[in-house]
């Protein structure tokens, strides 16, 4: 690079002095200045300044503003105490809240399937009483027209352990041969659950009341 | 205060370290940051702002936006480039405001106000405009940022261009125009004590 004059060479001395120019810049200021005294003197002055500058007193902090910088940077930091609580909560939360979500979703659906499907299934098997001594029951009761009167008809039945009826007397109502001749073919045909002992059939008596119901239509 | 000058600031492989704690929150973390950079801070805002007793305030301004934006730091650039961006910023906020307060209010009973418009009415006898001598201020002072940052806080051109948002090349013009304009101040004044 040639330099054409003094003035052009000298508005590069800033960069000189930072090192910031070229080294071919640089090469041809330092021919420059082996034989231009002016220039030299200008550098010179430059370097004087820039020595000065760095010389110059640092303004500095007073312990009282110190002290306020402490105490503001401290107020500050705790009043985002809270505001940190939240984020640390957030992160947390964050990653587990689509699982869990999705977690509560299915147990809601299995919980509405659940009770969806309805009444619990009847078990076929026939329970066994708890009871220690049962009294007979009626399975089926052999559908037989016959006119009580106005008098109920009770009657008590002696059932074996087979569930058959072996007798029975009417204790009151009607006693008419009809009325007995139907009763003794209902008692045949009926079928009943035996008493049960300690989980064993056995005999017992059974109090059966009859009464005519009308219905009108 | 001299704790302050017993330490350096954090090198790069600690400066990460660093950051992650000031991000976490370490009020620890905070207090080294703040004996590191409360002096080399409050003296460039002190070189920046127009009035002297307000550069406690500008700087505590700054510290406060350093605490609430830590955590937008994306590490780009330097921490400490991050830093003097945020008190430059600041810094040329306060002063805009202060010259602008000056000049539209002519009637303040404030003193300073008072002598600034004097100056103003002076300034328009001599074909000058308040806008233009505003103009001119603004431009010392982009020029004076530089000098400071470069004489007396050392920073590099890459540095300096970081801080103030400008080309390097615009540093360097800068750098020109402001140890050209003290050259000439210096000689003025020591013919003068000749």
């Amino acid at each position: 690079m040639i330099f054409e004059s003094c003035s052009e060479i000298r508005s590069y001395f800033s960069d000189y002095i930072d090192g910031a120019c070229s080294a071919e810049t640089r090469q041809s200021i330092r021919y420059h200045l082996s034989h231009c005294v002016p220039c030299t003197a200008e550098l010179e002055r430059y370097q004087e300044l820039q020595a000065g500058l760095h010389g110059l007193a640092r303004k500095q902090v007073s312990p009282e503003l110190a002290l306020r910088l402490r105490v503001e940077v401290s107020q500050e930091l705790h009043r985002r105490v809270f505001q940190r609580f939240m984020v640390r909560l957030e992160n947390v939360f964050r990653p587990v809240l689509f699982p869990s979500l999705g977690g509560v979703l299915v147990a809601l659906i299995c919980i509405g399937l659940m009770l969806g499907a309805g009444t619990p299934r009847v078990s076929n098997i026939p329970d066994v009483p708890l009871n220690l001594v049962t009294p007979p029951r009626i399975q089926v009761l052999a559908p037989m027209n016959f006119d009580t009167g106005n008098q109920p008809l009770v009657l008590v039945t002696y059932v074996n352990a087979q569930g058959r009826v072996t007798s029975y007397k009417i204790i009151s109502g009607q006693r008419s041969p009809v009325l007995m001749q139907r009763l003794d073919r209902m008692m045949y045909y009926s079928q009943f659950q035996p008493a049960m002992s300690f989980g064993q059939p056995t005999s017992g008596r059974l109090v059966l009341s009859f009464r005519r119901i009308t219905v009108r239509g | 205060m001299d704790v302050a000058l017993d330490r350096t600031a954090p090198t790069v492989s600690d400066e990460a370290a660093l950051v992650t704690e000031l991000k976490a929150g370490s009020e620890e973390a905070f207090a080294y940051l703040l004996a590191i950079y409360q002096n080399p801070l409050f003296n460039l805002i002190s070189h920046m702002v127009t009035d002297q007793a307000e550069a406690s305030d500008v700087l505590q301004n700054v510290l406060l936006k350093i605490l609430r934006g830590i955590r937008q730091f994306n590490e780009r650039s330097s921490l400490k480039t991050w830093i003097y961006r945020i008190a430059v910023h600041e810094a040329s906020n306060h002063r805009r405001s202060w010259r602008r307060r000056l000049f539209h209010e002519p009637f303040s009973m404030d003193d300073e106000a008072l002598q600034v418009t004097a100056q103003t009415a002076m300034y328009k006898n001599n074909g000058e405009t308040p806008y233009s001598v505003y103009e001119q201020a603004e431009c010392q002072a982009q020029v004076k940022r530089a000098v400071v940052l470069r004489e007396m806080e050392g920073f590099s051109y890459e540095e300096i261009a970081e801080v103030l948002g400008i080309a390097e090349g615009t540093v360097k013009s800068r750098l020109r125009r402001g140890r050209e304009s003290l050259k000439r101040k210096l000689t003025a004044r020591l013919s003068r004590s000749l």
